[in-house]
């Protein structure tokens, strides 16, 4: 496991050391996206903000902001999992240029495959700690507002060593979460032993 | 006659409480998991996550950005007297959830399921939900529990009916099954709180899952001595498996399992499992005659079962 310190624009070299159980602290631009942009963009036809597609750090998040007369004040930000947006995960990862996912959990075989053809990774928190981010997050901007709503518009974000973030997914498609489960699943057996349910146990079909 | 101006203090303190004030039972059980794991990663994301939760308690700020389902517990004196009965109880709820929203205790989460309609104040058709228990007395207790999005949607609430022939092996291996399932990759954020209810109709099971997850502290057992060795069992059993902190693998992988029965048809067992985020947030407050309010620890839900 090595830490690592990114500033983005980052580097094809740099995304390809990267590898799963590395941490990472970032720094630089970057959006936000939920389901709403995604259906918006890929399904109804509404073209992306061009300035987005200069960034390459997307964060899955629906963050608390309040709009005060002067500016946006982030009261909290926490990644979302990012299983959900497998349905558009590979074009976002293509289209928009991603270098970089940040988001709860995971991703999905499609995105993995588009990761690994263009140089991408998902990073994913290691705790619930919104308050210790915050900080390092500075709201630089908003598009789509009036209609997206303040959770799921694209949020423009200046990142100053926002971290640390586990590496999930690395460049080469290899999974973190798969190995870790398949370790919790070869403890399987001897718990279902110690809770008495018999090898050969079989639920009785009800329907 | 209890107030509907106390109510409204006392309901907006438990959304803030709630939202902000993670209770001790958590963080002791939080820090207990910290001083007994040995896996580096589980040990730095515990240690943040509890440092961050002193920052909520301390600003008064969400201790986590999603802040869930509004769902409502009242605990109603039989003998209460409301002003404007519990319509007008309804009514002030929504009020201060809105008020709640606005300042940024609660993120603008609610939506209408098929248009996406948001309504930007988290209430709308059946939100918050409401649920009632009536006690002796003349007292009335509200509990605010956000139902965190990851614990619901990714696994965490599931149910199945066994058969008797399969009896408790069956519900045993459908617990176990499910919650492994639904932590993958820390969909739910592990180590949960785990529901479980037992007998009834499917939705019975699923309501004292839910009941069980979020209203239930931590340590606290089922009275029934067959309940609480289920229990036990299973906490032990899911805790040999090394899921740990957002399955970053661990020695924690479940902060309790708290189970809660109904007596149920012959035909067969409704079994529902509902995870609670490991940041559980409840708050709770007891509004007595004489219009007082006052905050407590325990929801105490289960006190008559």
């Amino acid at each position: 496991m090595k830490i690592y310190r990114l500033n983005s624009p980052i580097s094809e070299e740099e995304i390809k050391k990267l590898l799963v159980g590395d941490i990472v602290f970032i720094s630089g631009k970057a959006f936000t996206c939920r389901s709403k942009l995604q259906r918006a963009v890929f399904d109804e036809g509404i073209v992306l903000p061009k300035d987005l597609l200069q960034y390459e750090i997307l964060i899955h998040t629906g963050p608390i902001i309040l709009e005060t007369e002067e500016n946006f004040d982030l009261i909290s930000f926490m990644p979302t999992s990012s299983i959900r947006f497998e349905k558009w995960g590979a074009r976002t990862v293509k289209e928009w240029g991603l270098k970089i996912i940040i988001g709860k959990t995971t991703m999905g075989e499609q995105t993995v495959k588009a990761m690994s053809e263009s140089g991408c990774v998902h990073l994913s928190p290691r705790s619930v700690s919104p308050n210790l981010w915050v900080s390092s997050i500075k709201v630089e901007g908003v598009h789509l507002f009036s209609e997206m709503g303040s959770i799921e518009a694209p949020w423009k974000l200046f990142l100053n060593e926002l971290g640390p973030f586990v590496v999930d997914i690395d460049s080469y498609g290899n999974k973190l979460f798969e190995n870790l489960d398949e370790q919790v699943h070869s403890r399987l057996d001897s718990a279902y032993k110690a809770l008495g349910i018999s090898e050969d146990f079989k639920y009785t079909r009800l329907n | 006659m209890l107030k509907q101006k106390v109510i409204y203090d006392a309901v907006l303190s438990a959304i803030i409480k709630g939202s902000t004030h993670i209770s001790d039972d958590v963080i002791q059980a939080l820090t207990a998991a910290r001083d007994a794991e040995i896996n580096e990663s589980s040990i730095l994301g515990l240690e943040d996550t509890i440092k961050s939760l002193v920052i909520s308690r301390e600003k008064a700020l969400p201790a986590c950005t999603d802040t869930g389902w509004p769902l409502f517990y009242f605990k109603i004196g039989n003998n209460a007297s409301i002003e404007g009965g519990i319509l007008a109880l309804e009514e002030t709820t929504r009020k201060a959830v809105i008020s709640a929203t606005e300042q940024g205790y609660l993120r603008r989460t609610m939506k209408h399921p098929l248009s996406g309609y948001d309504p930007g104040n988290n209430i709308g058709v059946n939100i918050p939900w409401f649920t009632y228990k009536f006690v002796p007395g003349t007292h009335l207790q509200v509990t605010y529990v956000a139902k965190g999005g990851g614990s619901e949607v990714f696994g965490g609430t599931r149910s199945r009916m066994v058969a008797f022939a399969d009896g408790t092996m069956g519900i045993k291996k459908f617990i176990i099954d499910s919650y492994v399932a639904a932590t993958y990759a820390g969909a739910i954020c592990p180590p949960s709180i785990l529901g479980v209810g037992i007998g009834g109709t499917a939705n019975i099971a699923a309501d004292l899952a839910k009941e069980a997850a979020c209203l239930r502290l931590i340590g606290t057992h089922h009275p029934e001595k067959e309940f609480r060795q289920l229990e036990e069992d299973l906490f032990d059993a899911i805790n040999s498996l090394g899921i740990g902190i957002m399955a970053a693998g661990g020695n924690t992988s479940v902060l309790s399992v708290n189970i809660e029965y109904s007596y149920t048809h012959i035909a067969g067992i409704a079994v529902a499992i509902s995870s609670n985020c490991f940041i559980s947030r409840r708050g709770t407050y007891l509004i007595t005659e004489g219009s007082k309010m006052e905050y407590m620890k325990d929801p105490d839900w289960f006190g008559g079962r």
